[in-house]
């Protein structure tokens, strides 16, 4: 019987339906509209040695980040990872990526089976506050102690009993501390699902062909990547980007990334970008990782488990101190929603020399992060009240996606490492003392060519009260790129509109508002692709 | 007043139009199929309805010798949406927000394609119109709509083309008189038009829109459908028209608020399901035979795998209904029974990807060319895997009529073997299990991420395909019992006749928890008295309504809501929910009454059915002798039997293949198996 056809095919479905299954714990028992309606969570399974054996899909930018989690949690531990524990962190520099991320890490053990555990489960799910200079905790920062409470692995479960006093200093730390006590729970309750489903499999299946089963699906894995390296062509492709600024200088970001492919591998190597910034777009190496992982994940198609073979065949280079590679005390958090996107932005901008029709121009680059926070008029939203009665609500916004050989860019979509949804403005405005103007497709902002890219979107957030807005955005100076001969799609603009004036607002920054201000955000249309035919 | 009526269940679906007739003058129930018409779906419903009532009573209007209630399920408003062949359709919105129906969520349907596909908008930008007017979120007037805009706009769809019209404003369930006024122009003006506050009126913008679109999109289309019908089916007949949440309507009502009757065949399934549940653990069943007590309140998974896609779905006690289905790309937020759709099938075609994993699906042979052994085809499918294990008896498919090619099945799984280095029965061994796989797994997404454990329930298994992996399939999960019922092929037909006379209205209020039930009580009665009034338009008996009233509720800050039935004690039940579904209650916490629902549910007596005497449990009348067919630990010499010769009383020890004209079962050798009252299978699902 050959163990690889059919079995392969059977564990595949087996190992997601466990991460999906956790998944739906997660979102049905989350409290926070984060979690729950924007789904901004992933969950994953882990063979013995901490090696991603299947990934639900949720948020590719956690795609590469969980290993490391896993990684974390079994380095600081050792053999001190007893049954019933659970291990907690978001510490960037110790397998977490930016601060609202907290990932908890439960080993899975067998009934007589010694002490060494069987599998991991973990779970990730974006927090809407971990405390900061600023509600939301995605403030534009100099430090990483500026944005927000430090979570190093920490076993918030031990022996199935919780550490309260643990639960309390964090809740302590944080604006809203009810929903986040209700979002870890459902995080707990997501991990005891993974590890129930996982020893039921190997009740049924038996250990050892379980163990074989996810070592077969790692090398399937591996060798559908190694096939896709194989059918590109060797050679070097240099491809160099840029960040607009790290939102305290006004310099540009260089990054830069070098993509060799050699038959079955490929070396990935960002030596030559910037150094790490002053400002909060640094990325730790999990997020390098995470969109190395999420681009060769797309080339591959769609039916392939998301698993480490993955990166197997690839060697990432990451330069130590580098803004893909930051070094504590570095603050990060725009690393993870703006950094991500331009790191994919290089990749796929190196991958187009190498096949050009399996690649699309560069999409809009940036998930044009809206926060914005204040004092309440009236009542509103439990959810981002604070301690002193304000508000908090954050918001990403889509853009044009990028056009390729054969298809138009898509316009007004989140692309790339997010997916997050929207807020609908009917719970919006019911919620906050804000009032949505005008959320339309930003028509003729995808870039001109044989293929156009996708339209960027325009939206009109009008402030009903005094309140302060924080805009993490990029693609305001450096335009997405357009591929063979198309053009660049239109770079996006924040514009403030106070009393019929209206004046520009910088990419990155915080901002006091006025109530009856406009703030105008424009997000950037996609690159086109070909030359247009006159 | 007619008098005994016949009652005509009619489902049409891709290859048949299936029809059951229940006579209350004897209580008889008979079912039959026509091949479908699908280019004049009519045709073949009419052809059926002339072999029921006779020739004359069809064509000429005259007296018939029996008139009849036809109770309709029809995938022509399905069949317009899924094919982009709707209406032409133009939309008015709000200044500021045309765009709405293109943006949606924000979100991309695949996260790991480079190429974004997105299916295009079934409003294409030039066909979106905007007023300006402006209604915030506590109904107050910001901007106010002018009668000067409200005659440009009639202006500017003259050159538009369109015959169809949705309007869908901000917060216009607040205050709907905006898109009234813009509605009674427009329909003045002659377009068929679908007001927002009308057929949706909740929040959430996006959800609100799509469904009035996909409404406007469909309504005419049902409505030319349904006008050709009703035409041949002449006045004397009652027709009624399946909807997607369970119940019926007329065809006044359906061709309004087509977007109702999307997916109205699965929901027929559905609904047979639960008659059949029902029955099967009928006190008369047990009364017969007390020793062979079915699971007593019995839940049941039901799976209906067909040629190209499988349709799951959960009943516990009652079927589950969801506000929030997608079809086609496109939200339709209506109340509709919970049916998750997978697309793997009989006719899914096996395959070996460059990875080295051997594939099922989602790439189908469909009805043509079909599976390998129908003998058109040339690929592997899972019906070809079956044919060569033995499974379906070549001679005895579909009664018979239509001969299989084994030859040519196993022709089609020899490049696989080939690939695999396999013999061509361990590839069709192997293509069997990974169909199983994917439907185990639609099967725990149906149960499990509804929070049920698939092993307090009985799998029902319906349709053509599902009785030779239903046994296998409750294996998988865990659960002991499978149910295949008689009517295995046409419960869909079967469940439209058992359907009540359904009306759904809704309403957002977005009110505090601490509203007097009084005033909650007082909003809810417009919606109730709608109810009433519509169903006594239907017909329906003053003492046969039924009123159902819920309350969407959550926590303040929450963005999701809970059903809670509507009572004194609504507050506490609303923590009590909150606290079984998602493990905490906060009692201190502000609750927000967000939407009133309605269901106004004119019941209908089910045809009733009468348990048959058990009859001995040799079965031994409808054994058709054995065959070798190939399970995984080997080859086993295995009794085959005639469906429908077995009687209520028999007992089968597996390994067993159960023939039917329109379905084959089979089960293993640590399984067995009885036949109740009703002739339904129970088959003990042993390790």
């Amino acid at each position: 019987m050959s163990f690889e056809a059919i079995k392969l095919e059977i564990f595949k479905h087996l190992f997601a339906a466990v991460a999906e299954e956790m998944g739906t714990v997660l979102r049905k028992s989350s409290y926070s509209p984060n979690i729950k309606e924007r789904r901004d969570f992933s969950c994953a399974v882990f063979d013995t040695s901490g090696q991603m054996v299947a990934q639900a899909a949720h948020i590719p930018v956690h795609l590469g980040a969980m290993p490391l989690s896993v990684k974390a949690a079994v380095e600081w531990f050792g053999d001190d990872l007893q049954p019933g524990d659970l291990v907690m962190l978001n510490d960037p520099f110790q397998g977490g990526t930016h601060l609202p991320d907290i990932t908890m890490v439960s080993p899975v053990f067998l009934m007589g089976s010694g002490n060494a555990p069987i599998a991991f489960c973990a779970s990730r799910a974006h927090h809407a506050d971990v405390g900061g200079m600023t509600p939301g905790s995605m403030p534009v920062a100099r430090e990483i102690y500026q944005e927000g409470l430090i979570i190093p692995p920490v076993k918030l479960v031990r022996g199935w009993k919780m550490d309260t006093d643990l639960l309390r200093l964090i809740l302590a730390n944080v604006r809203t501390p009810e929903e986040r006590s209700g979002d870890l729970q459902a995080q707990m309750a997501a991990n005891r699902r993974g590890m129930e489903r996982m020893a039921e499999l190997v009740g049924r299946y038996g250990l050892e062909e379980v163990n074989e089963a996810m070592r077969q699906l790692l090398m399937y894995t591996e060798r559908m990547t190694r096939s896709l390296l194989h059918s590109l062509p060797d050679g070097s492709y240099l491809f160099e980007d840029r960040l607009d600024n790290d939102g305290i200088s006004q310099e540009e970001v260089p990054i830069r990334v070098r993509v060799t492919i050699t038959g079955e591998s490929a070396t990935v190597d960002f030596s030559g970008s910037a150094p790490q910034q002053q400002g909060s777009v640094n990325a730790v190496e999990a997020i390098t990782l995470s969109a190395v992982h999420y681009v060769f994940r797309c080339l591959l198609g769609t039916e392939v488990p998301n698993n480490a073979g993955c990166l197997r065949p690839i060697r990432v280079i990451a330069p130590a101190g580098s803004v893909v590679n930051a070094l504590p005390p570095a603050a990060v958090a725009g690393g993870n929603v703006e950094t991500s996107q331009r790191i994919v932005d290089c990749l796929l901008g190196a991958l187009a020399q190498a096949c050009p029709e399996k690649v699309p121009a560069a999409s809009q680059g940036t998930m044009n992060n809206v926060t914005i926070g204040g004092g309440l008029p009236r009542r509103a939203g439990e959810n981002g009240e604070t301690r002193r009665g304000q508000f908090a609500y954050y918001e990403t916004i889509g853009g044009g996606s990028g056009a390729g050989s054969g298809t138009d860019g898509v316009p007004a979509i989140h692309t790339h490492m997010t997916n997050t949804l929207n807020t609908p403005i009917e719970a919006l405005e019911y919620a906050y003392p804000l009032r949505i103007r005008r959320y339309e497709i930003r028509r003729g902002s995808g870039g001109e060519g044989k293929q156009r890219g996708g339209d960027g979107i325009v939206r009109e957030i009008e402030v009903l009260t005094d309140c302060q807005v924080t805009l993490l955005t990029e693609r305001r100076e450096t335009a997405p790129y357009g591929l063979e001969g198309g053009q660049a799609g239109q770079c996006g603009e924040n514009l403030l509109i106070r009393n019929g004036e209206t004046s520009q607002l910088p990419g990155k920054g915080g901002f006091e508002l006025k109530a009856g201000d406009v703030l105008r955000i424009l997000t950037p249309g996609g690159g086109g692709y070909g030359v247009k035919s006159p | 007043m007619r008098t005994n009526p016949l009652r005509i269940g009619i489902d049409i679906g891709g290859t048949f139009t299936d029809f059951v007739v229940f006579d209350p003058a004897n209580n008889r129930l008979k079912t039959f199929k026509l091949l479908s018409t699908p280019q004049e779906p009519e045709k073949a419903v009419l052809e059926g309805l002339e072999i029921i009532l006779g020739k004359q009573s069809i064509s000429e209007n005259t007296t018939a010798s029996r008139k009849a209630n036809i109770i309709h399920g029809s995938t022509v408003a399905t069949n317009a949406l899924l094919e982009r062949k709707g209406a032409m359709t133009a939309l008015v919105t709000t200044q500021g927000f045309q765009d709405v129906i293109q943006i949606g969520r924000q979100n991309r349907a695949e996260l790991y394609q480079l190429f974004i596909h997105q299916l295009p908008s079934l409003v294409p930008p030039e066909l979106r119109l905007e007023v300006d007017e402006r209604v915030d979120h506590e109904g107050n007037i910001l901007a106010t709509l002018q009668p000067v805009d409200v005659d440009n706009l009639v202006v500017r769809l003259q050159d538009l083309q369109v015959n169809s019209v949705a309007v869908c404003l901000l917060f216009s369930f607040l205050h709907p008189e905006h898109e009234q006024i813009i509605g009674e122009r427009l329909r003045q003006a002659g377009y068929a038009v679908s007001l927002s506050a009308e057929i949706l009126p909740e929040f959430r913008e996006y959800e609100r829109t799509s469904t009035t679109v996909v409404n406007a999109y469909v309504s005419p289309i049902l409505d030319r459908y349904l006008s050709r019908l009703e035409e041949g089916i002449g006045q004397e007949n009652n027709l009624m028209v399946m909807q997607s949440n369970g119940g019926s309507i007329s065809p006044a009502e359906a061709r309004r608020e087509a977007v109702r009757c999307i997916l109205s065949g699965p929901a027929g399934g559905v609904v047979g399901c639960e008659y059949v549940a029902r029955m099967a653990t009928s006190p008369a069943d047990i009364r017969t035979h007390p020793g062979d007590q079915a699971p007593s309140g019995m839940g049941v998974l039901t799976f209906d795998m067909g040629g190209t896609s499988t349709d799951v779905s959960l009943i516990d006690g009652k079927p589950r209904i969801t506000t929030e289905a997608v079809v086609s790309g496109c939200p339709i937020h209506i109340p509709l029974l919970d049916i998750h759709t997978i697309g793997a099938g009989g006719g899914s075609i096996a395959q070996v990807d460059p990875g080295g994993a051997l594939r099922v699906g989602p790439e189908s042979a469909g009805a043509d060319p079909g599976p390998a052994c129908y003998g058109r085809g040339d690929l592997p499918t899972v019906t070809d895997a079956n044919v060569v294990l033995g499974r379906i008896p070549p001679e005895h498919f579909l009664g018979g009529r239509m001969p299989l090619d084994i030859d040519r099945a196993t022709t089609a799984l020899e490049p696989l073997a080939k690939t695999l280095h396999l013999s061509v029965e361990e590839i069709a061994l192997g293509v069997i299990a990974v169909a199983n796989a994917h439907m185990e797994r639609a099967l725990r997404v149906i149960s499990v991420e509804r929070g049920c454990d698939p092993r307090r329930f009985t799998l029902l298994s319906f349709g053509g395909a599902g009785g030779l992996h239903a046994a296998d399939l409750a294996r998988g999960l865990g659960i002991s019992t499978v149910l295949v019922p008689p009517l295995a092929s046409t419960l869909s037909a079967f469940g439209m006749l058992a359907a009540e006379v359904i009306k759904d209205y809704s309403l957002t209020v977005m009110l505090p928890g601490t509203t007097p039930i009084a005033e909650l009580r007082s909003r809810l009665e417009p919606l109730t008295e709608r109810g009433h009034t519509a169903l006594r338009v239907e017909g329906v008996e003053e003492q046969a309504i039924h009123i159902e009233q819920t309350l969407d509720m959550r926590y303040q800050g929450q963005s999701y809501e809970l059903l809670v039935p509507f009572s004194d004690s609504f507050l506490e039940i609303f923590h009590q929910l909150h606290e079984t579904q998602y493990g905490y209650a906060k009692r201190n916490g502000t609750v927000e009454v967000v939407t009133l629902r309605v269901r106004a549910v004119g019941e209908v007596p089910p045809p009733p059915q009468e348990a048959e005497e058990y009859d001995g449990e040799d079965p031994g009348k409808a054994y058709l002798g054995a065959r070798d067919v190939i399970f995984p630990q080997g080859t086993l010499r295995t009794p085959l039997f005639r469906g429908e010769l077995l009687v209520p009383g028999n007992q089968l020890q597996g390994p067993a293949v159960i023939v039917r004209t329109d379905t084959t079962i089979l089960f293993g050798s640590s399984d067995r198996a009885r036949v109740d009252g009703y002739k339904n299978l129970f088959i003990e699902v042993g390790k």
